[in-house]
């Protein structure tokens, strides 16, 4: 081990790239409505969690697969929300930091006991909860790994307009995230055609939302912010239009093309294909790409100076 | 000044968590059946009428999470208990909540064709309760029969948001079949117990008999049996000459096409477009226009009718009947979707909702297709001509030259 060495921000990168993956899992997990594919919780089928038999799971039904895999990446996230909370309390001075591993060691617990509960319950509120809750905690995570990297003490804090943008896109993707979670979840029991009518609408409105301040910032970072903050906003512009297109796509893989759009002889003439690869893969594609896009709109935040950290008052 | 930093944090934070905590005010309630309010107020029953058939269907057919079936509907309930309830699967990948999982969003947990998406689609998903199915290989006023309804879960609608189901395994597409009949007797029985208050005499006081003669022989069973016999209505297809001339059987079809015997012409244009008569509606959607048109005119009727020379009954009597259309007003707002007229078939896209099959065109043209405007030929055109109206839609999609040519309607001079 290299002595002096801050295993903060490999931790906390690591936190981020196992989230990423735990949040794939929940969004396939959502696709295949596969959340009661195990009836119990903490154990699964009676088993611990950690010594369900390998082969059981791995080689077992897709939904198994999903849930329990989803289980079990929802424990190695919360260990390392604990170990990286460990080494933040013991060796991270800045306030900001040790505030946010507070945070994520509550989110964490609060999300494994909103998954607990949803399959406890099998209440399709708590999953929506549930899937609000999830791409908090992968915020704060992009958050903590932003702060503790290497150019954090270095960014510079451009604040103004791009901060102000900046934020406003934070905010806007992450509303933008727990509306589609009400369309995902959808409760054909409780929702009407004029609630779901009112969900689209807001959720479109959210998505120009997003991309207007997705496109504005460009500019703006690039003249105001750092070289990090530019850098920052074109890949979340880049990262919206694929968004919108794959929203189209989720649009048009589970309902088909509405009638009138495309001129008739565009019109497919093949029928949808329920649980299909490819509607899968476009519709969860966009749940992760909006994930990303709030982790990218964390990163660009920090980089125009939200949580600003001026070495010389860091220590304070 | 560290305090300050962390409050930031805190904001987002707490703002974030306010966010998800909003979206979930509560336990989501156990799913329910809706009752056909449309009939239930067209019919004027009363509240204790209301609970009344809710509580005959309750015994009769359970709930979307405990259905029942009784022996009479012929139906199975290993199969249904596979499609019903919430979406669950056990250690070995057995799912149940089928319907939930794959079809309430559109067409309701009741069937009723209000799920959550309904509005958006076009066409409306289909409301099962009238007991009405458009595309088999039985007589028009006939029910689908099982391979029927299997077969347009295996293929899809083409042209549709009804997608296809051949991924599914076979047992979940039956479980979902059986499930769909379910929900039509449910809604079918619905109806006739609503209906069936019109007919009471004065000694019911205006309440069904709850005998099971009454309720199973008279109001279940007649919906049941339509289904069992629809595998015995199923239309005999004569087959097609295996030497057929093609060209000349093209020819002799567009001569049907728009002769006066078949009349296609006269919906579905002289281009075949579909681009003739557009107007009219499905019956599931003409039922909705006919009650708008009648709640407008008893609208305007009752607000124009002079109160002064009534008497405290005539009165009383015009004072219900505002308040009536005031709630029927209020019930088509929230379940009933804003008709839609039906567009005739465009013939050129070679995209055929019921099938394209040679056969599934026969059954179309034959039968005509129910709900729908368009009427059987079955009477009015010979069977051997139906095979040449066929052939000569088959070959519509096409240009002369053999090309694909959707879209680039032959121009009406080539046409006669």
């Amino acid at each position: 081990m290299v002595a002096g060495f801050n295993w903060t921000f490999p931790l906390a990168c690591l936190l981020v790239g196992v989230t990423a993956v735990l949040l794939c899992f929940g969004a396939l997990v959502t696709t295949y409505d596969a959340a009661m594919a195990v009836p119990d919780w903490p154990a699964t089928y009676g088993h611990n969690m950690f010594l369900f038999p390998f082969a059981d799971w791995f080689y077992g039904p897709w939904d198994l697969f999903l849930e329990h895999g989803h289980r079990l990446l929802g424990a190695t996230v919360g260990l390392i929300t604990l170990a990286l909370a460990t080494l933040v309390w013991l060796r991270e001075p800045n306030a900001t930091v040790r505030g946010l591993v507070a945070a994520a060691v509550l989110l964490v617990v609060v999300q494994g006991a909103l998954g607990g509960a949803r399959v406890l319950l099998d209440d399709k509120t708590v999953a929506k909860v549930h899937a609000c809750t999830g791409p908090l905690f992968f915020a704060v995570a992009v958050a903590i790994a932003a702060l503790t990297g290497r150019g954090a003490t270095a960014a510079s804090a451009s604040g103004g307009p791009a901060l102000r943008v900046a934020v406003a896109l934070l905010v806007a993707a992450y509303v933008q995230l727990v509306a589609g979670a009400q369309l995902r979840h959808l409760d054909a029991a409780v929702v009407t055609p004029v609630m779901f009518r009112w969900l689209v609408a807001i959720h479109l409105a959210g998505a120009a939302a997003v991309a207007g301040l997705s496109w504005a910032a460009v500019p703006l970072c690039r003249s105001q912010g750092s070289g990090a903050a530019g850098r920052w906003a074109v890949v979340i512009a880049a990262l919206v239009a694929c968004q919108l297109a794959l929203g189209v796509g989720a649009w048009f893989v589970s309902w088909g093309v509405p009638s009138g759009l495309l001129p008739a002889a565009w019109m497919p003439n093949e029928p949808l294909a329920a649980r299909s690869g490819r509607g899968a893969a476009v519709v969860t594609g966009h749940v992760v790409l909006g994930m990303l896009i709030l982790g990218g709109s964390v990163a660009l935040a920090m980089a125009t100076g939200l949580f600003a950290r001026h070495p010389a008052r860091a220590t304070a | 000044m560290t305090t300050m930093k962390i409050i930031p944090a805190c904001r987002l934070l707490i703002a974030g968590l306010c966010v998800a905590a909003a979206v979930g005010c509560g336990k989501t309630p156990p799913a329910y059946f809706r009752p056909n309010m449309v009939e239930a107020t067209k019919q004027r029953l009363t509240a204790d009428q209301e609970k009344q058939v809710a509580t005959i269907l309750l015994a009769m057919f359970g709930t979307p999470d405990d259905p029942v079936c009784l022996p009479e509907t012929g139906l199975d309930e290993a199969k249904l208990r596979l499609a019903a309830g919430p979406v669950r699967s056990d250690i070995v990948g057995r799912k149940n909540g089928l319907y939930r999982e794959h079809c309430a969003h559109c067409h309701g947990v009741t069937g009723d064709a209000l799920g959550p998406t309904a509005a958006f689609l076009n066409p409306y998903p289909r409301d099962y309760r009238p007991g009405v199915f458009k595309f088999k290989s039985t007589e028009r006023a006939d029910k689908p029969t099982h391979a029927d309804l299997v077969r347009l879960l295996h293929n899809g609608v083409p042209g549709t948001s009804m997608p296809s189901f051949a991924l599914l395994p076979a047992v979940q597409v039956e479980a979902l079949v059986e499930y769909v009949k379910y929900l039509s007797m449910r809604g079918e029985t619905e109806l006739a117990l609503m209906r069936a208050f019109f007919e009471l005499d004065d000694d019911a006081q205006g309440k069904l008999p709850e005998t099971r003669e009454f309720l199973v022989d008279e109001t279940l069973s007649p919906v049941a049996e339509k289904w069992r016999a629809a595998a015995d209505a199923q239309i005999q297809v004569p087959p097609m000459p295996a030497d057929i001339d093609m060209v000349a059987s093209i020819a002799k079809g567009r001569e049907l096409f728009y002769g006066d015997k078949a009349n296609c012409v006269k919906c579905h244009g002289v281009t075949g477009l579909g681009d003739g008569q557009a107007n009219d509606y499905d019956d599931w959607n003409k039922a909705i226009v006919e009650i708008g048109k009648e709640l407008a005119s008893g609208t305007t009727k009752a607000r124009e009718a002079s109160t002064a020379g009534m008497s405290p009954e005539e009165l009383s009597e015009h004072r219900a009947q505002l308040a009536w259309l005031d709630k029927f007003g209020k019930v088509l707002d929230g379940d009933a979707l804003e008709p839609r007229t039906i567009p005739p078939r465009n013939l050129r896209h070679g995209i055929y909702r019921g099938g394209r099959r040679p056969i599934d065109l026969y059954y179309r043209i034959h039968a005509g297709i129910n709900g729908a405007p368009m009427p059987a030929a079955k009477g009015t055109v010979p069977p051997e001509d139906i095979w040449h109206i066929v052939n000569y839609i088959r070959s519509l999609p096409y240009g002369l030259d053999g090309e694909l040519g959707a879209d680039k309607p032959m121009l009406a001079r080539d046409r006669f």
